[in-house]
Protein backbone atom coordinates (compact mmCIF):
# COMPACT_ATOMS: atom_id res chain seq x y z
CA UNK A 1 0.00 0.00 0.00
CA UNK A 2 2.76 2.38 0.88
CA UNK A 3 4.50 1.74 -2.41
CA UNK A 4 1.31 2.42 -4.29
CA UNK A 5 0.88 5.63 -2.40
CA UNK A 6 4.45 6.63 -3.09
CA UNK A 7 3.91 5.90 -6.75
CA UNK A 8 0.78 8.00 -6.83
CA UNK A 9 2.55 10.83 -5.12
CA UNK A 10 5.54 10.50 -7.44
CA UNK A 11 3.21 10.80 -10.39
CA UNK A 12 1.83 14.07 -9.17
CA UNK A 13 3.06 16.93 -11.30
CA UNK A 14 3.39 20.60 -10.61
CA UNK A 15 -0.34 21.07 -10.67
CA UNK A 16 -0.96 19.43 -7.36
CA UNK A 17 -4.18 19.01 -5.38
CA UNK A 18 -6.74 21.41 -6.62
CA UNK A 19 -9.64 20.99 -4.32
CA UNK A 20 -9.44 24.28 -2.57
CA UNK A 21 -11.57 27.22 -3.37
CA UNK A 22 -9.27 29.64 -5.09
CA UNK A 23 -5.85 28.27 -5.95
CA UNK A 24 -4.08 25.27 -7.39
CA UNK A 25 -2.21 24.24 -4.21
CA UNK A 26 0.98 23.77 -6.20
CA UNK A 27 2.68 25.99 -3.62
CA UNK A 28 2.55 22.94 -1.36
CA UNK A 29 4.50 19.72 -1.82
CA UNK A 30 1.84 17.04 -1.66
CA UNK A 31 4.51 14.31 -1.74
CA UNK A 32 5.64 15.28 1.74
CA UNK A 33 3.81 14.91 4.99
CA UNK A 34 4.74 16.73 8.15
CA UNK A 35 3.09 15.97 11.47
CA UNK A 36 3.42 18.31 14.39
CA UNK A 37 1.80 18.56 17.79
CA UNK A 38 1.26 21.82 19.56
CA UNK A 39 -1.04 24.44 20.98
CA UNK A 40 -3.33 26.62 18.92
CA UNK A 41 -2.07 30.21 19.18
CA UNK A 42 -4.38 31.93 16.70
CA UNK A 43 -7.35 31.12 14.48
CA UNK A 44 -8.13 33.14 11.34
CA UNK A 45 -11.70 32.37 10.34
CA UNK A 46 -11.83 34.34 7.11
CA UNK A 47 -12.23 33.83 3.36
CA UNK A 48 -10.88 32.52 1.15
CA UNK A 49 -9.27 30.09 3.60
CA UNK A 50 -9.21 29.62 7.32
CA UNK A 51 -5.76 29.47 8.90
CA UNK A 52 -4.70 28.10 12.24
CA UNK A 53 -1.42 28.93 13.92
CA UNK A 54 0.12 26.43 16.28
CA UNK A 55 2.97 26.76 18.76
CA UNK A 56 5.20 23.72 18.40
CA UNK A 57 8.34 22.74 20.27
CA UNK A 58 10.80 21.24 17.82
CA UNK A 59 13.44 18.53 18.37
CA UNK A 60 15.93 21.13 19.58
CA UNK A 61 13.54 22.36 22.22
CA UNK A 62 12.88 25.58 20.33
CA UNK A 63 9.40 27.05 20.09
CA UNK A 64 8.22 27.38 16.49
CA UNK A 65 4.95 28.89 15.32
CA UNK A 66 3.49 26.80 12.48
CA UNK A 67 0.84 28.14 10.11
CA UNK A 68 -1.71 25.81 8.55
CA UNK A 69 -4.11 26.53 5.74
CA UNK A 70 -7.60 25.02 5.86
CA UNK A 71 -10.52 25.12 3.42
CA UNK A 72 -12.76 28.15 3.36
CA UNK A 73 -14.81 28.88 6.47
CA UNK A 74 -17.89 28.29 4.30
CA UNK A 75 -16.76 24.79 3.38
CA UNK A 76 -15.89 24.05 6.99
CA UNK A 77 -19.23 25.35 8.26
CA UNK A 78 -21.04 23.12 5.77
CA UNK A 79 -19.10 20.23 7.30
CA UNK A 80 -20.25 21.14 10.77
CA UNK A 81 -17.34 23.21 11.97
CA UNK A 82 -17.92 26.56 13.62
CA UNK A 83 -15.57 29.47 14.16
CA UNK A 84 -15.23 28.21 17.72
CA UNK A 85 -14.36 24.61 16.83
CA UNK A 86 -10.69 25.28 17.43
CA UNK A 87 -9.72 27.73 20.13
CA UNK A 88 -6.54 29.31 21.36
CA UNK A 89 -4.97 26.91 23.81
CA UNK A 90 -6.33 23.72 22.25
CA UNK A 91 -3.78 20.94 22.01
CA UNK A 92 -3.82 19.37 18.53
CA UNK A 93 -1.85 17.25 16.11
CA UNK A 94 -1.76 18.44 12.53
CA UNK A 95 -0.66 16.53 9.46
CA UNK A 96 0.12 18.75 6.52
CA UNK A 97 1.81 19.05 3.17
CA UNK A 98 4.49 21.70 3.67
CA UNK A 99 4.93 24.82 1.56
CA UNK A 100 7.67 24.35 -1.02
CA UNK A 101 9.38 27.69 -0.46
CA UNK A 102 8.61 28.69 3.10
CA UNK A 103 9.34 27.02 6.42
CA UNK A 104 6.73 26.26 9.07
CA UNK A 105 3.79 26.61 6.70
CA UNK A 106 1.60 23.77 5.50
CA UNK A 107 -1.79 22.85 4.17
CA UNK A 108 -3.57 20.75 6.76
CA UNK A 109 -4.79 17.36 5.66
CA UNK A 110 -5.66 16.03 9.08
CA UNK A 111 -6.24 17.50 12.50
CA UNK A 112 -6.44 15.38 15.62
CA UNK A 113 -7.19 16.27 19.17
CA UNK A 114 -4.91 15.43 22.07
CA UNK A 115 -6.39 11.95 22.27
CA UNK A 116 -5.57 11.26 18.63
CA UNK A 117 -9.10 11.42 17.31
CA UNK A 118 -9.02 12.69 13.74
CA UNK A 119 -11.22 15.37 12.28
CA UNK A 120 -11.44 16.00 8.59
CA UNK A 121 -10.35 19.28 7.15
CA UNK A 122 -12.02 18.74 3.83
CA UNK A 123 -8.76 19.01 1.95
CA UNK A 124 -8.38 16.52 -0.84
CA UNK A 125 -5.15 14.69 -0.38
CA UNK A 126 -3.87 14.83 -3.91
CA UNK A 127 -4.83 15.69 -7.43
CA UNK A 128 -3.93 12.96 -9.83
CA UNK A 129 -3.38 14.62 -13.20
CA UNK A 130 -5.31 13.17 -16.04
CA UNK A 131 -2.42 11.56 -17.87
CA UNK A 132 -1.04 14.88 -19.06
CA UNK A 133 -4.44 15.57 -20.59
CA UNK A 134 -4.79 13.94 -23.98
CA UNK A 135 -5.25 17.33 -25.55
CA UNK A 136 -1.98 18.67 -24.25
CA UNK A 137 0.40 16.75 -26.47
CA UNK B 1 -11.77 21.33 34.24
CA UNK B 2 -9.29 20.92 31.44
CA UNK B 3 -10.52 17.46 30.53
CA UNK B 4 -14.10 18.73 30.63
CA UNK B 5 -13.05 21.48 28.22
CA UNK B 6 -11.34 19.00 25.95
CA UNK B 7 -14.39 16.78 26.01
CA UNK B 8 -16.57 19.73 25.09
CA UNK B 9 -14.30 20.69 22.22
CA UNK B 10 -14.28 17.10 21.06
CA UNK B 11 -18.04 17.02 21.09
CA UNK B 12 -18.33 20.29 19.22
CA UNK B 13 -15.86 19.11 16.59
CA UNK B 14 -17.56 15.79 16.17
CA UNK B 15 -21.12 17.06 16.04
CA UNK B 16 -22.48 19.01 13.08
CA UNK B 17 -23.75 22.38 14.18
CA UNK B 18 -27.35 21.64 13.25
CA UNK B 19 -29.58 24.64 13.59
CA UNK B 20 -26.89 26.83 15.03
CA UNK B 21 -24.91 28.65 12.42
CA UNK B 22 -27.10 31.14 10.58
CA UNK B 23 -29.55 29.29 8.31
CA UNK B 24 -27.21 26.52 7.29
CA UNK B 25 -29.89 23.93 8.08
CA UNK B 26 -33.02 26.03 7.74
CA UNK B 27 -35.79 24.36 5.70
CA UNK B 28 -36.45 25.88 2.28
CA UNK B 29 -40.18 26.59 1.98
CA UNK B 30 -42.27 25.70 -1.05
CA UNK B 31 -40.22 22.84 -2.46
CA UNK B 32 -41.48 19.33 -3.27
CA UNK B 33 -40.85 16.93 -0.42
CA UNK B 34 -41.22 13.24 0.22
CA UNK B 35 -43.27 11.81 3.05
CA UNK B 36 -40.21 11.77 5.29
CA UNK B 37 -39.64 15.48 4.72
CA UNK B 38 -36.63 15.11 2.48
CA UNK B 39 -36.63 17.11 -0.77
CA UNK B 40 -38.11 15.20 -3.68
CA UNK B 41 -35.24 15.55 -6.10
CA UNK B 42 -37.00 13.51 -8.76
CA UNK B 43 -40.06 15.76 -8.81
CA UNK B 44 -40.86 17.43 -12.15
CA UNK B 45 -39.12 20.71 -12.92
CA UNK B 46 -41.00 23.61 -11.36
CA UNK B 47 -42.46 26.27 -13.65
CA UNK B 48 -43.06 30.00 -13.42
CA UNK B 49 -46.62 31.35 -13.77
CA UNK B 50 -45.93 31.96 -17.49
CA UNK B 51 -45.25 28.24 -17.93
CA UNK B 52 -41.50 28.55 -18.50
CA UNK B 53 -39.20 26.26 -16.54
CA UNK B 54 -38.16 27.78 -13.23
CA UNK B 55 -34.43 27.51 -12.62
CA UNK B 56 -34.51 29.37 -9.33
CA UNK B 57 -32.64 28.01 -6.38
CA UNK B 58 -29.11 27.38 -5.16
CA UNK B 59 -26.88 25.19 -7.30
CA UNK B 60 -23.56 23.39 -6.94
CA UNK B 61 -21.77 21.03 -9.32
CA UNK B 62 -23.37 17.59 -9.05
CA UNK B 63 -20.44 15.93 -7.33
CA UNK B 64 -21.02 13.41 -4.56
CA UNK B 65 -19.15 13.65 -1.29
CA UNK B 66 -16.69 10.85 -0.80
CA UNK B 67 -14.20 9.84 1.81
CA UNK B 68 -10.52 9.69 1.13
CA UNK B 69 -9.01 6.97 3.25
CA UNK B 70 -5.62 6.81 1.59
CA UNK B 71 -3.82 8.04 4.65
CA UNK B 72 -5.51 5.75 7.13
CA UNK B 73 -7.67 8.46 8.61
CA UNK B 74 -10.67 9.04 6.44
CA UNK B 75 -10.88 12.60 5.24
CA UNK B 76 -14.02 13.80 3.56
CA UNK B 77 -12.91 15.21 0.26
CA UNK B 78 -13.98 18.62 -0.79
CA UNK B 79 -16.52 18.38 -3.57
CA UNK B 80 -15.33 19.76 -6.86
CA UNK B 81 -16.29 19.44 -10.50
CA UNK B 82 -13.70 17.65 -12.61
CA UNK B 83 -14.04 20.47 -15.08
CA UNK B 84 -12.60 22.85 -12.51
CA UNK B 85 -9.14 21.54 -13.35
CA UNK B 86 -9.58 20.86 -17.06
CA UNK B 87 -12.85 22.08 -18.52
CA UNK B 88 -12.44 19.67 -21.44
CA UNK B 89 -11.77 16.65 -19.25
CA UNK B 90 -14.73 14.68 -20.64
CA UNK B 91 -14.11 15.66 -24.26
CA UNK B 92 -12.88 12.91 -26.54
CA UNK B 93 -9.39 14.09 -27.50
CA UNK B 94 -9.57 17.05 -25.15
CA UNK B 95 -9.96 20.71 -26.02
CA UNK B 96 -9.04 21.64 -29.61
CA UNK B 97 -6.36 24.15 -28.64
CA UNK B 98 -4.74 26.35 -31.24
CA UNK B 99 -0.93 26.38 -31.11
CA UNK B 100 -1.03 29.65 -29.16
CA UNK B 101 -3.55 28.52 -26.56
CA UNK B 102 -1.89 25.12 -26.12
CA UNK B 103 1.40 26.83 -25.32
CA UNK B 104 -0.38 29.15 -22.91
CA UNK B 105 -2.05 26.27 -21.13
CA UNK B 106 1.09 24.12 -20.95
CA UNK B 107 3.17 26.94 -19.52
CA UNK B 108 0.51 27.81 -16.98
CA UNK B 109 0.15 24.20 -15.95
CA UNK B 110 3.92 23.79 -15.67
CA UNK B 111 3.88 26.81 -13.35
CA UNK B 112 1.35 25.12 -11.14
CA UNK B 113 -1.41 27.53 -12.04
CA UNK B 114 0.20 30.27 -9.99
CA UNK B 115 -0.84 33.06 -12.37
CA UNK B 116 -4.49 32.04 -12.23
CA UNK B 117 -6.59 35.23 -11.88
CA UNK B 118 -8.79 33.25 -9.51
CA UNK B 119 -5.84 32.83 -7.15
CA UNK B 120 -5.53 36.61 -7.11
CA UNK B 121 -9.18 36.88 -6.06
CA UNK B 122 -10.38 38.18 -9.40
CA UNK B 123 -14.11 37.78 -10.10
CA UNK B 124 -15.63 34.41 -10.98
CA UNK B 125 -15.98 34.43 -14.76
CA UNK B 126 -18.52 32.42 -16.69
CA UNK B 127 -18.56 29.80 -18.05
CA UNK B 128 -15.77 28.79 -15.64
CA UNK B 129 -17.83 29.98 -12.68
CA UNK B 130 -20.23 27.03 -13.08
CA UNK B 131 -17.38 24.72 -12.05
CA UNK B 132 -16.11 26.58 -8.99
CA UNK B 133 -16.67 25.12 -5.52
CA UNK B 134 -19.07 27.76 -4.28
CA UNK B 135 -22.85 27.92 -4.35
CA UNK B 136 -24.71 29.92 -6.98
CA UNK B 137 -28.25 31.18 -6.78
CA UNK B 138 -30.47 31.76 -9.80
CA UNK B 139 -33.13 34.45 -9.54
CA UNK B 140 -35.49 34.51 -12.50
CA UNK B 141 -38.23 36.75 -13.86
CA UNK B 142 -39.79 36.62 -17.33
CA UNK B 143 -37.42 39.35 -18.54
CA UNK B 144 -34.25 38.71 -16.55
CA UNK B 145 -32.19 35.94 -15.01
CA UNK B 146 -29.61 36.83 -12.38
CA UNK B 147 -26.99 34.38 -11.17
CA UNK B 148 -25.50 35.20 -7.80
CA UNK B 149 -22.16 33.60 -6.98
CA UNK B 150 -20.76 33.18 -3.49
CA UNK B 151 -17.22 33.86 -4.65
CA UNK B 152 -16.65 37.59 -4.14
CA UNK B 153 -20.43 38.00 -3.75
CA UNK B 154 -20.60 38.30 -7.53
CA UNK B 155 -23.55 38.56 -9.90
CA UNK B 156 -24.28 37.95 -13.57
CA UNK B 157 -27.20 39.32 -15.57
CA UNK B 158 -28.87 37.46 -18.43
CA UNK B 159 -31.44 39.54 -20.33
CA UNK B 160 -34.52 37.64 -21.47
CA UNK B 161 -36.31 40.66 -22.99
CA UNK B 162 -35.35 40.01 -26.59
CA UNK B 163 -32.57 42.57 -26.89
CA UNK B 164 -29.71 41.78 -29.27
CA UNK B 165 -26.15 41.20 -28.12
CA UNK B 166 -24.13 44.43 -28.13
CA UNK B 167 -21.81 45.18 -31.01
CA UNK B 168 -18.17 45.77 -30.14
CA UNK B 169 -18.88 46.06 -26.40
CA UNK B 170 -16.41 47.02 -23.72
CA UNK B 171 -15.09 43.61 -22.59
CA UNK B 172 -15.96 42.49 -19.07
CA UNK B 173 -15.34 39.47 -16.85
CA UNK B 174 -18.68 37.88 -17.71
CA UNK B 175 -19.37 39.58 -21.00
CA UNK B 176 -22.92 40.40 -22.08
CA UNK B 177 -25.61 37.74 -22.03
CA UNK B 178 -29.05 37.38 -23.56
CA UNK B 179 -31.34 34.37 -23.32
CA UNK B 180 -34.15 32.95 -25.46
CA UNK B 181 -36.38 29.92 -25.07
CA UNK B 182 -36.22 26.88 -27.31
CA UNK B 183 -39.04 24.82 -25.83
CA UNK B 184 -38.04 24.17 -22.22
CA UNK B 185 -34.38 24.98 -22.88
CA UNK B 186 -33.03 28.42 -22.07
CA UNK B 187 -30.40 29.30 -24.67
CA UNK B 188 -27.98 31.95 -23.42
CA UNK B 189 -25.63 33.74 -25.82
CA UNK B 190 -22.66 35.73 -24.54
CA UNK B 191 -20.08 38.00 -26.13
CA UNK B 192 -17.82 40.79 -24.88
CA UNK B 193 -15.66 38.58 -22.64
CA UNK B 194 -12.31 40.00 -21.54
CA UNK B 195 -9.30 38.81 -23.44
CA UNK B 196 -7.31 35.83 -22.22
CA UNK B 197 -9.36 34.74 -19.25
CA UNK B 198 -8.85 31.31 -17.71
CA UNK B 199 -11.43 28.55 -18.10
CA UNK B 200 -9.88 26.14 -15.61
CA UNK B 201 -7.03 25.72 -13.15
CA UNK B 202 -4.67 24.41 -15.80
CA UNK B 203 -5.10 27.67 -17.68
CA UNK B 204 -7.14 26.91 -20.80
CA UNK B 205 -7.74 30.36 -22.28
CA UNK B 206 -10.83 32.10 -23.52
CA UNK B 207 -10.40 35.33 -25.46
CA UNK B 208 -12.17 38.46 -26.57
CA UNK B 209 -13.08 36.70 -29.81
CA UNK B 210 -15.22 34.15 -27.98
CA UNK B 211 -18.92 33.62 -28.41
CA UNK B 212 -20.34 31.36 -25.72
CA UNK B 213 -23.65 29.52 -25.85
CA UNK B 214 -25.07 27.97 -22.70
CA UNK B 215 -28.14 25.76 -22.83
CA UNK B 216 -29.89 25.37 -19.48
CA UNK B 217 -32.19 22.41 -19.01
CA UNK B 218 -33.87 21.55 -15.74
CA UNK B 219 -34.09 17.79 -15.87
CA UNK B 220 -36.09 17.51 -12.68
CA UNK B 221 -36.31 19.35 -9.38
CA UNK B 222 -32.85 18.19 -8.36
CA UNK B 223 -30.78 18.50 -11.52
CA UNK B 224 -29.96 21.23 -14.02
CA UNK B 225 -27.76 20.62 -17.03
CA UNK B 226 -25.61 23.43 -18.35
CA UNK B 227 -24.44 22.67 -21.87
CA UNK B 228 -21.58 25.03 -22.70
CA UNK B 229 -20.40 25.68 -26.25
CA UNK B 230 -17.33 27.86 -26.74
CA UNK B 231 -16.67 29.26 -30.18
CA UNK B 232 -13.36 31.08 -29.87
CA UNK B 233 -11.31 30.98 -33.09
CA UNK B 234 -8.28 32.58 -31.44
CA UNK B 235 -7.99 29.92 -28.75
CA UNK B 236 -9.61 26.83 -30.34
CA UNK B 237 -9.50 25.35 -33.81
CA UNK B 238 -13.22 24.56 -33.70
CA UNK B 239 -16.19 25.11 -31.38
CA UNK B 240 -16.42 22.62 -28.53
CA UNK B 241 -19.20 21.65 -26.16
CA UNK B 242 -19.14 20.31 -22.61
CA UNK B 243 -21.96 19.73 -20.16
CA UNK B 244 -21.73 20.51 -16.47
CA UNK B 245 -24.42 19.01 -14.29
CA UNK B 246 -25.59 21.06 -11.34
CA UNK B 247 -27.42 19.80 -8.25
CA UNK B 248 -30.00 21.81 -6.33
CA UNK B 249 -28.99 22.84 -2.81
CA UNK B 250 -31.88 23.19 -0.39
CA UNK B 251 -32.45 23.70 3.33
CA UNK B 252 -29.39 25.93 3.55
CA UNK B 253 -28.22 29.37 2.50
CA UNK B 254 -25.67 31.26 0.43
CA UNK B 255 -22.55 32.22 2.36
CA UNK B 256 -20.61 35.20 1.12
CA UNK B 257 -16.94 34.69 0.39
CA UNK B 258 -14.89 37.83 -0.18
CA UNK B 259 -11.63 36.39 -1.36
CA UNK B 260 -9.40 39.39 -0.77
CA UNK B 261 -10.42 39.43 2.89
CA UNK B 262 -7.61 37.08 3.93
CA UNK B 263 -5.82 35.98 0.76
CA UNK B 264 -2.46 34.52 1.79
CA UNK B 265 -1.57 32.07 -0.97
CA UNK B 266 -0.13 34.40 -3.59
CA UNK B 267 2.95 35.06 -1.50
CA UNK B 268 3.50 31.33 -1.04
CA UNK B 269 4.01 30.89 -4.77
CA UNK B 270 7.01 33.21 -4.59
CA UNK B 271 10.44 32.28 -3.41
Amino acid sequence: MKTTLATIFALSLALAPAALAHHSQSEYDSRKKVEVEGTVSKVEWKSPHAWIHVDVTNDKGEKVNWHFELPSPNTLMRRGWTRDSLKIGDRIKVTSSPARNFPDIGIATSIKDAQGKAFFTGVTEIYEPEAESKSAK
Amino acid sequence: MKSLLSATILLVLATPAVGRAQWLKYPTPGIPRLADGKPNLKAPPPRLPDGKPDFQGMWFANVPSRDNCRTGDCIQEERMAREQINIGTRLQGGLPYTDWSREQMKERRANGGREDPHTYCMPPNYPRAWTLPQYQRIVQTPSMMVVLHEFNDAYREIYLDGRPLPENPNPTWNGYSTGRWEGDTLVIETNGIRDDMWLDIQGSPITESARVTEKLRRINFGIMQVEITVNDPKAYTKPWTVTVEMAIQVDTQMLGEICIDNEQDVKLYKK
